[in-house]
């Protein structure tokens, strides 16, 4: 079943809006409860996915391989080896798209269980639009061919253009065409590079592929050019910068997400935006590395410029859920600050952060929601005491605000930590990658992003929580059989989220373990990469399965700090201490650093 | 010291106070109600006794064996070999900071119990006030028992969160919900400064261990072998101190303390005055290695906690709010054991926090039994004369005024009077401020101590006032007794028991970078050391006590018309001081409101220049569009015409060539 589990999952939402289709028009009821039904099934099939890449990846010692994978010959011309054309249906998830896939799959329950009330009009169209969306969403997250990945890409629009512009508010049409042609300007432009990189395939090896293993192999190994890689860089970059979105393409996203309805929002800011930061740090950065080394200084300019000004647009927004739309946009400036420095801190924090984001702003546009619901308002300056009424979603609000202004404790601090650590020691060596592109000089400016971040969100708590109760005349609206606090409903879609932010702010290693392993395998390493990198003493690295192996061969600076570490008087802490010395020893001596600096320059 | 007992006490003081909040937060509001402060208080109980346990086990440690680093699990990891792991370190310094934290915590928690039967909030504010109290202490102890910066980190967050909920307790209020969150930003301000440090450090170091770290530090290298610049160690230095002046309220990061004191008075007792805002203190004494690395670094400690101390007092003069005027001379308190530190007295400035934590602790309590007594009211005008009705709220508070007055033998006077003394020896200047500060903390304490509980009895109307309960008075009690005697446990009669306790921490740095080094803890400087040399300051410091009370004696009780003309005399001056040298509004004017206008900018920059430039591309389009639409008529003779003369041009263009 291994083989075909992605498979179901993809498809199962599918089926499930199938299903609906043969229901009863009018029983609404029933229509909604079965997308429930179905959505959980998925999550089941998703669960029994991630345990079964769990077993499957430690069997194997963690190598960072795709496992679950399928394969399905698409468009194949020729025998299947050495085939003239080779674009097929192949899946397989790794460390990183695993958690991707598993939050899609959380999240999209959640998201249709919050529109039980909240959506009254076409029942049966809108469920079955909502989980169409998920197939497409799912689908981007397993796909090993390009061109499978693009259809996917593209697919989600559809139902999201029929999500905002049906359901949505006042402005939806406005806002679900500025939606659909903005971001479908920019992926044709990806399109475009897609094919290019296609045709250059068939020049150097002789076979159309898409194959992203053969693609990525063959990026990693410098077979593309720098003059090539500049350009797909560029042309992958205006879909993927469209749909983060990132500073200055930002614009559709605040229209779109406060028109949208609230799982439309939910699902566009939790996991639609994620698919640009996911073909960056998929496509762009493992096939076009030489191109990522060279304009990832342009990237994080851009991207910090977009943290702040994202973050002081959100500051004077009355709108609430404009508020929370700027602040994705100065999130995900942090995102792809990670993912461009280019080194395994910085991008699993990136990798992270994609994971933060979307369960703490899915759960501030789900609070939102419940808000609007009761007030029918989401302007701040005609509610306010709200905690007075609504001590449950005061707790949840305040909660997910803390979880996306980063406190320690709470998953959006370690994201956002490791993205400026990895951001802070881009030039440095000490995860065995060759020396990113970023320094510390970027993290300055980042980090006064942190503080404009807790600016805007305890501005809005206060104005919306705190001082003398303030509510429009004849709210809050109970008639759909909402109570004035959260109901039972609400808070067991706000408490899985909830817990899932405490167990990875506490204990978040085992996911960034696998994604470290992924990221160096896939991302960052691969085997060309890994090779120059590493060009020591050490030379067995990109094979090794043993991880914490790799570093054994430079004993100079581990003996000194290991043996200095003991002399502090420091008794019996061998564990940490020990460990830490040897992060300290894995600095590599400065000749080796330029010999290594030669040989990258050489090759390009 | 067996490293076991050290983890499982450690893991009970941080796991105890979270468990009691989160009982109290999740049974509070459907079974506990009115019970709800059992969880915590008995979470706070277990934590002192294991830190009870934990001192012991450092105390009898054999000399040389203090320190241990005790790791628990690891947290993050970074792409290297060495992930960022939950460990604790253990010294003397960790041992007195867990005493103090929790010791204050459970008194504070169990005076509590009966204070926030009358003011809570209206909504669930009994359960609430208890779980974000044991939240808290679970933080602070974080912060002490943390044996790397990223952990440090955490606990700091994690109390400055607490200090944000707990200030915004009666969040109805407009103006507490606005000083919670004028605390939480005030702070992530200095948390700017404090994360950009610790990522330097990780930066030049490749590690966060302190052990690490500090040893790096000594031996003047980087992570990576290479020679430690000045530059970059000031740097550190400069941006932890940044932190600390957040945390601390210290210039000019000090604006966010006086207006926390619109949270509930224990919390104003325990995290306002105690505990929390002495972790910037902690800090730095802890970074001792990195601080002493870099003499420029030190000497802004100092300048900044000499200049806080003084300026704070002054401000203290012409307050009226009792709470407030408390909070303005913690933030000078904390100035004096930040000049400690900045005088490489560190132990001193330690003992400081030890002894100010019982006197400003008790200070806060006694100021919220008045509040009790008084119905919520705390302004010094408007009542007077409350001996007779507060017996025991007027001993305890006249406890602790004479501790923070430093009146001679109380635990104020001494610990005071060693840092001022090092203070002299380092930086004369800073010393006299010291001085000067300690002249001025006498006048304005007893200034409150007259206007609020002599001359002739007076109450706001409608008051009832009352002495409190029991559950109120005995911690109050306990806490006199430590303001009172608290600073015996570091005379020369007790063989200055806590300066060798906690030697063994500052031995390699505080203690053998001072310039003073020689002449302050020398054996043989201190066996020949004059009488006057060892008791002339503690005779000049306690006679400057004593002439503050004296002249606060004159001016608010003999010749109660002389404030009303000094104020009349100097209005300006006068002015000045009541609006806190208007730091404020300098900060509204010249930081916020700037920002907020270029927030507008770029608003109006998406909505017109990017969107305009967006409508102009696709105005574009829609151009080209239109100048082709003519040819797309649908009138079939057009079609036919243009074919003609297309097929015209190319039968040309062929018979051309």
């Amino acid at each position: 079943m291994d083989s075909w589990i992605l498979t179901i999952i993809i498809f199962s939402p599918f089926v499930g809006a199938f299903a609906l289709l043969l229901a009863r028009r009018g029983n609404d009821a029933a229509i909604r409860e079965g997308a429930l039904y179905y959505a959980f099934v998925t999550l089941a099939l998703t669960v029994y996915a991630v345990v079964r890449f769990h077993m499957g990846t430690s069997e194997g010692g963690g190598s960072g391989d795709f496992v679950l994978t399928a394969y399905v010959p698409w468009i194949v011309s020729g025998e299947a080896e050495g085939a003239a054309i080779d674009i097929a249906y192949r899946v397989g998830v790794d460390g990183i798209s695993i958690w991707l896939l598993a939050m899609t799959a959380l999240l999209s329950p959640l998201a249709i269980w919050s529109s039980f009330t909240a959506i009254r009009t076409r029942v049966r169209e809108y469920y079955i639009l909502l989980l169409l969306l998920q197939v497409g969403l799912l689908g981007v997250f397993c796909a090993r061919d390009l061109l499978l990945f693009y259809v996917f890409f593209e697919f989600t629009l559809i139902p999201l253009y029929f999500l905002i512009g049906i359901w949505g508010g006042p402005q939806r049409r406005w806002a679900a065409n500025k939606f659909f042609v903005y971001t479908i300007a920019g992926s044709v432009l990806t399109f475009a590079g897609i094919v290019y990189l296609a045709y250059f395939a068939y020049t150097t090896t002789g076979a159309i592929t898409l194959n992203l293993q053969t693609l990525t192999r063959m990026g990693q190994s410098g077979e593309i050019p720098l003059n090539v890689q500049r350009w797909l860089f560029l042309a992958f970059a205006a879909g993927f910068a469209i749909k983060v979105p990132l500073f200055p393409f930002h614009t559709w996203l605040p229209l779109a997400h406060t028109e949208a309805p609230t799982a439309g929002s939910v699902i566009l800011a939790s996991v639609l935006l994620k698919l640009g930061t996911y073909g960056f740090c998929r496509l762009s950065i493992p096939i076009l590395p030489d191109a990522s080394f060279m304009l990832a200084p342009i990237v994080a300019v851009v991207a910090i410029i977009g943290i702040i000004y994202a973050a002081l647009a959100a500051w004077v927004q009355t709108d609430i859920k404009k508020l929370v739309a700027y602040s994705s946009v100065s999130h995900l400036g942090f995102c792809m600050l990670g993912l461009f420095s280019l080194k395994v801190a910085g991008v699993s924090g990136g990798v992270l952060y994609m994971i933060n984001h979307g369960l703490s702003t899915g759960a501030l546009f789900l609070i939102v929601g419940c808000m609007y619901e009761r007030y029918h308002t989401r302007d701040i300056n005609k509610v306010g005491g709200l905690a007075r009424q609504m001590p449950w979603l005061a707790f949840f609000l305040i909660f997910f605000t803390l979880s996306s202004i980063g406190l320690p404790g709470l998953n959006g601090f370690v994201g956002e930590f490791l993205v400026l650590l990895g951001t802070a020691t881009s030039a440095g060596m000490s995860d065995g990658i060759a020396p990113g592109p970023l320094g510390f000089a970027y993290v300055i400016p980042a980090a006064l992003g942190i503080i404009l971040g807790a600016v805007y969100m305890l501005w809005m708590c206060q104005r919306v929580l705190f001082g003398p109760v303030k509510e429009p005349a004849d709210t809050p609206d109970t008639s759909t059989g909402l109570t004035r606090d959260l109901t039972h409903r609400e808070k067991s879609i706000l408490a899985p989220i909830a817990i899932c932010c405490v167990i990875l702010g506490v204990y978040p290693k085992p996911m960034l373990s696998q994604f470290e392993v992924a990221i160096e395998r896939n991302i960052l390493g691969g085997p060309g990469v890994a090779m120059r990198a590493s060009a020591g003493p050490d030379p067995s690295f990109p094979g090794s399965d043993d991880l914490h192996g790799r570093h054994g061969g430079r004993p100079l600076h581990g003996a000194r700090n290991s043996s200095t570490a003991s002399g502090t008087g420091l008794n019996g802490a061998s564990g940490p201490v020990g460990a830490a010395a040897q992060v300290v020893g894995l600095a590599h001596p400065a000749s080796e650093m330029v010999s290594f600096n030669g040989v990258v320059l050489d090759e390009r | 010291m067996s490293i076991e007992t050290l983890k499982i006490c450690g893991i009970v003081i941080l796991l105890a106070p979270l468990a009691g909040a989160v009982l109290a937060g999740a049974l509070g509001p459907v079974k506990l109600h009115g019970r709800s402060h059992w969880p915590a208080i008995l979470g706070v109980a277990a934590a002192f006794i294991a830190a009870i346990v934990l001192f012991g086990q450092v105390r009898s440690a054999p000399a040389g064996e203090t320190a241990a680093a005790v790791s628990v699990y690891e947290w993050i990891t970074n792409g290297t070999d060495a992930a960022f792991t939950v460990d604790f370190l253990i010294d003397p310094l960790t041992a007195i900071m867990l005493l103090t934290v929790t010791g204050i915590s459970l008194l504070v928690v169990i005076y509590s119990r009966d204070y926030m039967r009358e003011h809570g909030s209206p909504l669930r504010g009994y359960e609430r006030f208890f779980a974000f109290l044991a939240l808290f202490v679970f933080s602070m102890c974080a912060l002490v028992l943390s044996g790397n910066f990223l952990l440090l980190y955490l606990g700091w967050e994690a109390v400055g969160l607490c200090s944000y909920l707990l200030i915004g307790f009666y969040y109805g209020r407009p103006a507490a919900a606005a000083a919670a969150k004028k605390a939480f930003l005030v702070n992530r301000v200095g948390d700017f400064g404090f994360g950009l440090g610790i990522l330097l450090i990780y930066f030049t170091f490749g590690t966060l261990e302190y052990g690490l770290v500090f040893q790096m530090v000594q031996e003047g290298m980087t992570g990576v072998g290479d020679a430690l610049t000045n530059g970059r160690i000031t740097t550190i230095a400069l941006l932890l101190l940044c932190g600390a002046c957040g945390k601390s309220a210290q210039l000019p990061l000090h604006v966010w303390l006086p207006d926390a004191m619109e949270g509930p008075s224990p919390v104003s007792a325990l995290i306002h005055a105690a505990t929390m805002v002495t972790a910037g203190v902690y800090m730095i004494a802890r970074c001792g290695a990195i601080f002493t690395a870099s003499p420029i670094a030190m000497t802004a400690v100092a300048i900044v906690g000499g200049i806080t101390a003084l300026f704070a007092a002054t401000i203290a003069l012409a307050q009226t709010d009792m709470k407030r005027i408390l909070a303005y001379s913690t933030i000078s308190q904390l100035g004096y054991m930040v000049l400690g530190v900045g005088v490489y007295a560190a132990d001193s400035a330690i003992f400081h926090l030890f002894t100010h934590a019982f006197f400003k602790a008790l200070l806060f309590l006694a100021a919220g039994s008045v509040m009790h007594a008084m119905g919520g009211i705390i302004d010094i005008r408007q009542f007077g004369g409350l001996r007779k009705i507060l017996p025991w709220t007027f001993l305890t508070f006249m406890a602790g005024s004479l501790a923070l007055a430093g009146f001679p033998l109380l635990s104020g006077f001494f610990s005071k009077d060693e840092i001022i003394h090092h203070a002299l020896t380092v930086h004369p200047v800073l010393g006299v401020l010291g001085l000067v500060t300690a002249l001025l903390t006498a006048f304005y304490t007893f200034r409150m101590v007259f206007l609020a509980f002599y001359g002739p009895q007076r109450v706001p109307e409608g008051v009832h006032p009352h002495e409190s309960g029991k559950w109120m008075l005995v911690p109050l009690v306990i806490l006199s007794i430590g303001a009172i005697g608290a600073g015996y446990v570091n005379i020369e009669a007790t063989g200055r028991s806590f300066h060798h306790f906690l030697a063994p921490v500052f031995e390699h740095t505080f203690a053998a970078a001072s310039p003073a080094h020689a002449a302050a803890h020398g054996v043989a400087a201190t066996a020949h050391a004059g009488f006057w040399t060892e008791y002339g300051l503690m005779i000049i410091s306690g006679g400057l006590a004593i002439v503050g009370i004296l002249a606060a004696y004159i001016l608010y009780m003999r010749q109660d018309w002389l404030p009303g003309l000094i104020r009349a005399s100097a209005p300006r001056s006068y002015r000045t001081l009541w609006n806190k040298y208007y730091f404020d509004e300098v900060y509204d004017a010249g930081v916020v409101e700037p920002a907020r206008q270029t927030a507008h900018v770029c608003v109006g920059l998406d909505d017109y220049l990017i969107d305009g430039l967006l409508w102009l591309v696709t105005a574009i389009v829609r151009g080209i569009g239109l100048l082709l639409r003519p040819f797309q008529s649908g009138m079939l003779q057009g079609y036919a015409l243009s074919m003609v003369a297309g097929i015209a041009i190319i039968v040309l263009l062929v018979f051309w060539a």
